[in-house]
Formats: C-alpha cells, sequence, structure tokens
C-alpha cells in the first residue's frame, strides 16, 4: 500500500519523464541487452550503423525517434567500417568462458592464415584470369564459406502413433546461421592436438568457400536425409 | 448365528453402486447456456507450407547430386516461399493478438470473435 503511495506521488509532477514516456509509448521492441538491465523497455535500443541511420533519415522516422531516450551503446556497437557483424557473431560464437579478446585474436589470426595462404597462391597463378579469380578478403571468404554452409531444411522429431519420424522443413534464417557456425567450429575442433585452432579454421574457411570439406558435406547429408524422409513431410502440419 | 454386515451392503437403490433404472432423472449441474467466450483451441492452422516448392527442391538436388549451386532457382523460391509464410504467420498472430476486427472478414480469430462477442453479449435466455 505504501509502495503505492509512493509510486503515485513519484508519477504527479507530469513533467518527469518516467512518467509520461511509457503512457505515450507502449513500444515493445526486440531487446538487445539481458533482462536484467538498468534502463526500463521504454529505452530504444541505440542505432550505431551508418547504414541504419541512413535508412531512419530515409524514412523519416528519424525525428520520431530521435527525442525518445536510448540506452548507451555496449562496446562491440561501432560505427567503424572495420566493423562487421558476422565476423563479431563467429567471435562471440569463438568464445569460451567470455575471453573475448583472446577470441577476437584467434579469428583474426586465422584470418591472417587465409590472407596468406591466398596471397602465396595469387602470386603462384600464372595467368591474369586465374589471379582475377582469387579472393583475398578473409571477411569475404568468411561470408562465403557461411553462406555454403548454411542448411535449407530441418529434420524434427515428430511423434505419431508411438514412432517418432524425422520430418523434413523449412528452416529459419536464424537457425540455419547457427548451424553454419556450430557446424564450422566443430569441425575445426575436430583435429589433431598439434595443429592449432587458427590454421585449421582458416582451412575449413577456405574449404567451405570453395563449396568442398566437412561443413558442406555435413549440409548436403542432412540435405539427403531430409530428401529420403520426404514422404513423412506432411506430418509437420497434421 | 452372526450375520456379517457384507451380506447387507449389496448394491441396493440407495447406493451408488446399483445399475441406474430408467428413465434416469435429469439434475441440472450447470446452467444451459453457452459460453460467453470461444477458446482458441481449433485456431490452429493446419496449412502445409511451401510443400510444393520443396518437392520441387528434392527433385533437383537428386538430379544435380544435392550440388546446390545447380538449383538455385529451385533454393530461392523455397526459400521465398518460407519467408513469405513465416511474415503472413507472424503479421496475422500480431492482429489477433491485437483482436482488431476488419470489416467484412469472413473468417474470424478466436480473439476477434471474442471481441465482436463482448461488444454484443449473447441475450441471456429466458427460464
Amino acid at each position: 500500500m505504501a509502495n503505492n503511495i509512493r509510486n503515485i506521488n513519484k508519477c504527479i509532477p507530469r513533467n518527469s519523464l518516467s512518467c509520461i514516456v511509457p503512457r505515450l509509448l507502449t513500444v515493445q521492441q526486440y531487446r538487445e541487452y539481458a533482462r536484467p538491465t538498468s534502463f526500463p523497455d521504454f529505452f530504444q535500443n541505440p542505432i550505431f550503423r551508418k547504414e541504419d541511420q541512413a535508412k531512419l533519415i530515409e524514412s523519416a522516422e528519424l525525428p520520431k525517434i530521435a527525442a525518445l531516450p536510448v540506452r548507451p551503446p555496449a562496446v562491440y556497437q561501432t560505427s567503424s567500417a572495420y566493423h562487421d557483424p558476422l565476423v563479431n557473431k563467429v567471435i562471440n560464437h569463438v568464445m569460451e568462458m567470455g575471453k573475448k579478446q583472446m577470441a577476437r585474436n584467434l579469428v583474426e589470426k586465422a584470418f591472417e592464415n587465409i590472407k596468406r595462404s591466398q596471397i602465396e597462391r595469387y602470386h603462384l597463378a600464372s595467368t591474369p584470369e586465374a589471379k582475377a579469380k582469387i579472393e583475398l578478403d578473409p571477411k569475404k571468404i568468411l561470408h562465403k564459406a557461411i553462406e555454403n554452409a548454411k542448411p535449407l531444411l530441418i529434420l524434427q522429431p515428430i511423434k505419431r502413433g508411438g514412432i517418432t519420424y524425422q520430418v523434413p522443413g523449412p528452416i529459419t534464417e536464424k537457425r540455419s546461421l547457427f548451424l553454419a557456425i556450430k557446424w564450422l567450429l566443430e569441425a575445426t575442433n575436430e583435429k589433431e592436438r598439434t595443429v592449432h585452432f587458427p590454421e585449421q579454421f582458416a582451412w575449413e574457411l577456405l574449404d567451405a568457400a570453395n563449396n568442398t570439406g566437412k561443413v558442406v558435406k555435413r549440409k548436403q547429408d542432412l540435405h539427403r536425409q531430409c530428401e529420403a524422409n520426404r514422404a513423412y513431410a506432411h506430418y509437420r502440419w497434421q | 448365528m452372526r450375520l456379517h454386515p457384507i451380506l447387507f451392503a449389496g448394491p441396493s437403490q440407495k447406493s451408488a453402486r446399483a445399475p441406474q433404472r430408467e428413465p434416469v432423472p435429469f439434475k441440472m449441474l450447470l446452467p444451459l447456456e453457452l459460453k460467453k467466450t470461444v477458446s482458441g483451441k481449433g485456431d490452429k492452422l493446419k496449412e502445409a507450407a511451401c510443400m510444393q516448392e520443396m518437392a520441387v527442391m528434392f527433385a533437383c538436388f537428386k538430379k544435380s547430386e544435392f550440388d546446390q549451386q545447380q538449383c538455385l532457382k529451385e533454393v530461392a523460391a523455397f526459400k521465398g516461399c518460407y519467408k513469405e509464410y513465416s511474415e503472413r504467420m507472424s503479421s496475422q498472430r500480431e492482429l489477433g493478438k491485437k483482436g482488431i476486427l476488419v470489416p467484412g472478414e469472413k473468417k474470424l480469430t478466436h480473439r476477434q470473435l471474442n471481441q465482436l462477442l463482448k461488444s454484443f453479449p449473447p441475450k441471456k435466455s429466458v427460464k
């Protein structure tokens, strides 16, 4: 009871932000932060990429958002030209026990290895056409590798009449990305003890970018199994 | 001789163990009215989405030995179909959650129906 009264008292001065904004705006938004944050829900997520800001300016939504309170950006939310959301995601997947610096170093070392091997190949190539074909940008190779590793279908266990069928069906974009990164890392960790992570990761990325290797095979195996089980596909909707 | 009480405890018309005698008298346990709401149980959509596209894609995969590069058209069709479907479902879910009534709509969700029933409550039956 006392608590309620205090809340009411707090809301009487109408110019205070915390009283007015929630009433004006019941925007349910995607929360990038973990639940316990010191900022209430009506604080907007920061828009830190230049492209996103340009989009907002184009669609004339900026003046609407500009008046609202915004959470401070996290350390990784930068407008730097070198920021790549996918690379960031991969680094976060590589990370163990919150050792981000180490994960970042490992991924960057893998990029260095890719760059070295590609440059070597570039100089070994004799004709300019062959040289033009060789991709030297490790980030582009990572993008290509993940694109090639992404599965299109998913097998879902569905129980019908006491028997569990593996039922194929479409996969969401998010899940597909997750599986691609997970498979790449699992393939990388399946290595000799003497081979270091950055080397193996570089090889796996190059293989996947070439549409060969363990990860692409794993994806194709999944597709094969889906094809074999296609007769059960209608169970998904019953 | 002492008679055991069990012998007298057989199913009689007084106990519930006896078979009921026709006609069984009707007892009204709940008021004989419909509820003021409908449940959302029947609203689950049983639409088989993208089955056609999936079959086409599988056929192409089989032909090209699961090389995705040769089936770009089919893969794009399948992806686009699922994307369109999930967008449609999410927008429908959101509309359904709000229970907004669209004039002239034939198929109503249970939330829309409840909205209607709330604004035009069914008349109480006269006893």
